[in-house]
């Protein structure tokens, strides 16, 4: 009975907070603009602003794509086929990029490329060369993630079968009919995961290209335009098309990553044990690189918050000071301080954990519960899960700014804690995804067994489900807060018109400030690196729980 | 089937989406803040852009004078300043919108965002109350939009020097002009509601302004968002190029006639950049503070006042680059301030009706004509 | 006394029907019958991790049909050992009772110190003795035995079956067994009867 009380207030409070305000946001859109999903796609290249987005969009995303695959695999590859001193660390250090936060990578790739840099910050040419290294940079890890465990526990028999057949004697026969099939749905579920990623994009391509945007950072930028009546239709039909088209494109990706999963599962015989013993002292000139492209941003960013630069009329010089750092942390009337950005990132991290993660595992719980009685109501809540993940940072933060405050604006835009419910949005579904698994993975039996000892309810909860599940829980704990603390889009959306504000966004902010003070740039710095170390510190962490499983993204 | 059962929930949703729930909001059902009741709590939240002007120093003294309590929300640009009226009528989130021009308020008032403000003007000039004498809004600063370009690139021999605006569409300006967009910078706008006016006038007949703005377009003209973007980063003429982030890809902006003014001042006497002074390419632009419906008038007026105090607005061109809207200000000399800046002989002449009248169609237009190039 | 009235259930087939059992204090049943017939699932009802069709159980006079597994008092050893893992021996032991004398319950079973070893490092017969040891620290009314002793060899099971039976007439528990195993049921139980 206490039981179902609860499944019922999660799902109920799951939708009222990640369901409704979607659904608001976009009724409200539509009351705007009409109900015309034609003129919505049609309005993207017929306005000035949303121009060309479409197209670029989607050219990015591709090369992105391609570029991290041709990159990455080769990483993956020695990574995978053959033991390194050092590995856990190496293996680490690469797929740190993945949880960095996007504005600290923008703010580390534009000082690599600016003048304090290698100075190449040209043209569009060298900006868009440069997105699309970033996103490489980015995702990485996804390529290493997926594809590595499957290269170093594929049983070492096939491979020697393979070289004694006709078909496998040619590096090229056996890439052809081993590697190439064993690795295609890793490849497959990595290069699926860049796109989209890749496609909503926003930090990146507000801050290293100039003039160009993807759907993502258009819909960010005119949002503060949108739902109001009679006022600027246009980019309410802009706003629908693009969050169609990224809806759809999200929606493709979802079921080609779950279909991808399926078949990854059921592919070649894996051994239980890591089976790679050999060492290549010539893959070194693979993944020491790697390894310095993958540290360069980050430290690209903390040298810079060091260097300040003066002009005066005879020319340019840098120094070495702490005066960004002062400047940042010191505030002024017009901006706060990053002590307030600091303060109010952890504390919206923490609310955003003490509510996503109940929230989440029990929805996990109520979707196993459920499965065995009722699995059409099951699936219909799996899927309700994932609505969030067919949405964009910048469309949750919409469905916040849109939806949820527009009910009671006098309300939310005086509760500090409102960013929180786009945080929440954005991290139920992985907590969900990260619980789910290991509830699955959870033998009734000993619950059961404890409650033949006689052990009550609560006491079976703390005693025995807790720590069987730690790993996954603290697993969900990090994820949640480093989600939080790094998350831009939504944020950005959501605090730009009042004075809440989060480190992300005031790195932004501080970036943003127009005319000549030469502690901006620095200040920003500053603050990236204060994030940057955050979130090395709860990887570092993560890393010590993570449950070793095969290829997952978490 | 969970990527089936997925569309099948968003097409089942967005079908029951018909705007029911958002009209049932707006008329007042839920939102329910009122509209004409206010508290004067002692603060004064100001909704602006980056207007240099309203810096620390500026807004302590008030603080010290009157006691009120002063936050800054800043926006990007004028047209962000206009869409947070918008979004937040009637919440009484914030209380006073500086920086609104000639050209984005009639919005603000068709819209019933503002409120008659009680401070009293008095010594204003007759050239900043041509645009609008009203209650609604008081005029702090001024100046005259105009394109700028770089003296020491466009010389005469490697460039030439523009005779009018076709010139601008020639390939040698292609990807060399930056202009901030009307549909959110105030400075843009300006320019744009200028070039309604100098093509009726020019001597082509066949050609309207929206066929020198496709032409522009072709030309692959620089729009940026605010006006800050187009003179620092891209505009190759002024102190861009100690800023961070300056790329130096734009020989000519739509600026200021003062700003080589500003330029010399700054940098003691010297500046490359020139106003280009073509007949009807410029326009007057003034600049407004208004106190927001619902809002702590009491703070917004004194606000207001304390903006408009001889003590305050005289400093309008060193504090805020900007002529001041007193009677009798003028630029200062020194540095050469006021001998680099320009008033321009013909301004284009648009009458405040005519711009509240076509404002929405032109920029339509605008948006039209530049998608089709 | 544990007293089961025409406990009745069905799962796509019929498992048992209208079955009785009486059990004395201090007696131990065996119920044998082939691999699939509805043995386990009866222990299960009887000790409430499932519920029965129809039928009612009475424990000491007190109705317990309808009772929480963890509040009727019924322990129950599962056919493999069932150790959690993040406990060591001491740590699994003490769950029967927070209280309990854990040197003197690992005595009983013949592992004395046995307390800090990790359950993973026990074979199976040390497991089911833990299991034991546990179960009986939580002073059950009846115990009730899902075949395990299957899971051993013939040698290990059957010094298990006679170490557990005198350890059960020497604390005067009744208990319940279910098995496959004729032999086993004889060796181990005062009467056997068939499901």
């Amino acid at each position: 009975m206490k039981f179902r009380l609860i499944s019922s207030c999660a799902v109920i409070a799951y939708t009222l907070l990640v369901v409704v305000p979607l659904w608001l946001a976009i009724d409200r859109l539509i009351w705007v603009a009409g109900f015309n999903p034609l003129d919505w796609i049609n309005s993207l290249d017929g306005n000035y602003i949303s121009q060309g987005v479409v197209a670029f969009t989607f050219l990015q995303a591709l090369l992105s794509t391609v570029v991290t695959l041709a990159i990455g695999l080769p990483i993956a590859w020695q990574l995978g086929r053959y033991k390194w001193p050092l590995h856990s660390l190496i293996k680490a250090t690469l797929t740190m990029p993945f949880v960095m936060p996007s504005i600290v990578a923008a703010m580390g790739f534009l000082h690599l490329i600016g003048p304090s840099g290698l100075n190449i910050r040209i043209d569009d040419t060298t900006w868009f060369a440069t997105l699309i290294i970033a996103h490489a940079w980015f995702n990485l890890a996804l390529v290493i993630r997926f594809c590595e465990p499957v290269l170093s526990t594929l049983d070492p028999k096939l491979e020697e079968q393979m070289r004694l057949l006709p078909a496998g004697h040619s590096k090229i026969g056996r890439f052809r009919n081993l590697w190439a099939p064993l690795l295609a749905p890793s490849v497959a579920a990595a290069a699926c995961m860049t796109f989209v990623f890749s496609f909503t994009s926003f930090a990146l391509v507000r801050w290293i290209t100039l003039g160009d945007n993807t759907l993502e950072s258009v819909m960010a930028n005119i949002g503060s335009s949108a739902g109001i009546p009679n006022y600027m239709l246009a980019r309410n039909e802009i706003i629908l098309g693009a969050s169609l088209i990224q809806f759809t494109i999200l929606i493709a990706s979802l079921w080609l990553m779950s279909w991808l999963q399926h078949r990854r599962q059921n592919l070649l015989p894996q051994a239980s044990e890591i089976t790679v013993k050999r060492v290549n002292h010539r893959g070194w000139m693979i993944v020491f690189p790697a390894v310095i492209f993958a540290l360069s941003p980050l430290i690209a960013v903390f040298w810079a918050s060091f260097r300040i630069r003066h002009t005066d009329s005879s020319g340019t010089s840098y120094s070495w000071e702490t005066s960004g750092w002062e400047f940042a942390f010191a505030g002024s009337g017009s901006m706060s301080s990053a002590w307030d950005a600091l303060w109010n990132s952890l504390g919206y991290a923490m609310i955003t954990l003490c509510i996503a993660l109940p929230l989440g595992w029990a929805l996990a719980q109520t979707i196993l519960d459920i499965e065995k009685e009722r699995p059409k109501t099951a699936r219909f809540l799996d899927v309700l899960t994932m609505i969030p993940f067919a949405a964009s940072s910048v469309m949750i933060g919409l469905g916040v700014m849109l939806g949820m405050i527009r009910v009671n604006a006098e309300f939310f835009y005086s509760f500090w804690p409102t960013p929180v419910i786009a945080h929440v949005m954005i991290t139920t579904p992985f907590v969900v995804r990260i619980m789910l698994p290991a509830l699955r993975s959870l033998n009734p039996i000993y619950d059961e067994c404890a409650q033949t000892l006689g052990i009550p309810a609560w006491r079976r909860f703390m005693l025995i489900r807790l720590p069987l599940l730690r790993g996954s829980i603290l697993v969900a704990v990090i994820f949640t807060l480093a989600m939080s603390l790094g998350e831009f889009g939504a944020s950005w959306v959501v605090t730009r018109n009042s004075d809440w504000t989060t480190l992300p966004v005031m790195i932004d902010s501080l970036r943003s400030i127009p005319y000549n003070n030469t502690y901006t740039a620095p200040a920003a710095c500053a603050v990236s690196s204060v994030l940057m170390g955050i979130t090395l510190l709860l990887f570092t962490w993560a890393e010590k729980f993570r449950p070793a499983r095969d290829g997952g993204m978490f | 089937m969970k990527i089936y059962s997925l569309g099948v929930v968003f097409i089942l949703a967005t079908m029951t989406l018909t705007g029911c729930v958002s009209q049932k909001i707006d008329d007042g059902v839920i939102i329910a803040p009122s509209k004409y009741e206010w508290v004067d709590d002692g603060e004064l939240v100001i909704v602006t852009y980056d207007v240099y002007g309203l810096n620390d120093a500026m807004l302590e003294e008030f603080e010290r004078q009157t006691g009120y309590e002063v936050t800054l929300l800043k926006l990007d640009d004028a047209g962000s300043v206009i869409d947070h009226l918008l979004q937040h009528k009637g919440l009484q989130v914030a209380d006073i919108a500086i920086g609104i021009d000639n050209t984005y308020l009639q919005t603000a008032i068709d819209n019933n965002v503002l409120w008659e403000h009680n401070a009293v003007l008095t010594n204003i000039s007759d050239l900043a109350l041509l645009p609008y004498e009203g209650p609604y809004a008081a005029p702090f600063d001024q100046g005259y939009i105009c394109l700028n370009y770089d003296s020491s690139v466009v010389d005469g021999e490697n460039f030439t020097v523009p005779q009018n605006l076709w010139d601008l569409t020639n390939d040698e300006w292609s990807g060399k002009i930056a202009i901030p967009s009307p549909e959110t910078s105030s400075p843009g706008r300006a320019f744009m509601t200028a070039t309604t006016d100098y093509f009726t006038h020019d001597d082509d007949n066949e050609t309207e302004w929206t066929d020198w703005w496709t032409a522009m377009s072709r030309n692959e003209v620089i729009i940026t968002t605010g006006w800050s973007e187009a003179y620092e980063t891209h505009y190759t003429g002024g102190y861009g190029e100690w800023t961070d982030g300056y790329v130096g890809n734009a020989h000519a902006v739509v600026s200021y006639c003062h700003s080589p003014g500003v330029e010399a001042w700054s940098a003691g006497n010297w500046t490359k950049s020139v106003s280009l002074d073509l007949p009807r390419a410029s326009f007057h632009q003034v600049e407004y503070a208004a106190a927001i419906e619902g809002g702590n008038l009491d703070a917004a007026s004194a606000f207001i006042q304390y903006l408009m105090s001889p003590e305050v607005n005289s400093k309008m061109p060193t504090e805020n680059y900007m002529y001041s809207t007193l009677k009798g200000m003028d630029l200062p000399e020194d540095d050469g301030y006021r001998f680099h800046s320009r008033i321009p002989d013909q301004p284009a002449n648009v009458s405040a009706t005519k711009i509240a009248e076509n404002m929405e169609n032109w920029l339509a237009q605008w948006n039209t004509a530049m998608v089709d190039a | 006394m544990l007293k089961c009235n025409s406990l009745t259930k069905s799962f796509d087939k019929e498992l048992f029907s209208e079955f009785d059992l009486e059990l004395q204090p201090g007696e131990i049943i065996a119920i044998a019958g082939p691999s699939g017939c509805g043995k386990t699932t009866l222990l299960r009802c009887i000790c409430g991790l499932e519920k029965l069709d129809s039928g009612s159980i009475y424990l000491n006079d007190e109705n317990i049909t309808n009772l929480p597994a963890e509040k009727r008092g019924i322990g129950l050893i599962f056919q493999s050992p069932v150790l959690f893992p993040h406990l060591s021996v001491e740590g699994n032991l003490l769950l029967g009772n927070k209280k309990g004398d854990v040197a003197k319950a690992l005595e009983e079973v013949g592992l004395s110190d046995f307390q800090n070893r990790r359950v993973e490092s026990l074979s199976g017969g040390e497991g089911q003795r833990v299991a034991l040891a546990r179960a009986l620290l939580a002073q059950p009314k009846a115990l009730l035995l899902d075949e395990p002793f299957s899971s051993l060899d013939d040698e290990l099971s059957d010094k298990l079956v006679q170490d557990v039976r005198s350890i059960l007439k020497q604390r005067k528990c009744s208990a319940v067994l279910v098995t496959h195993n004729k032999v086993i049921a004889e060796n181990f139980a005062d009467s056997v009867i068939s499901l």
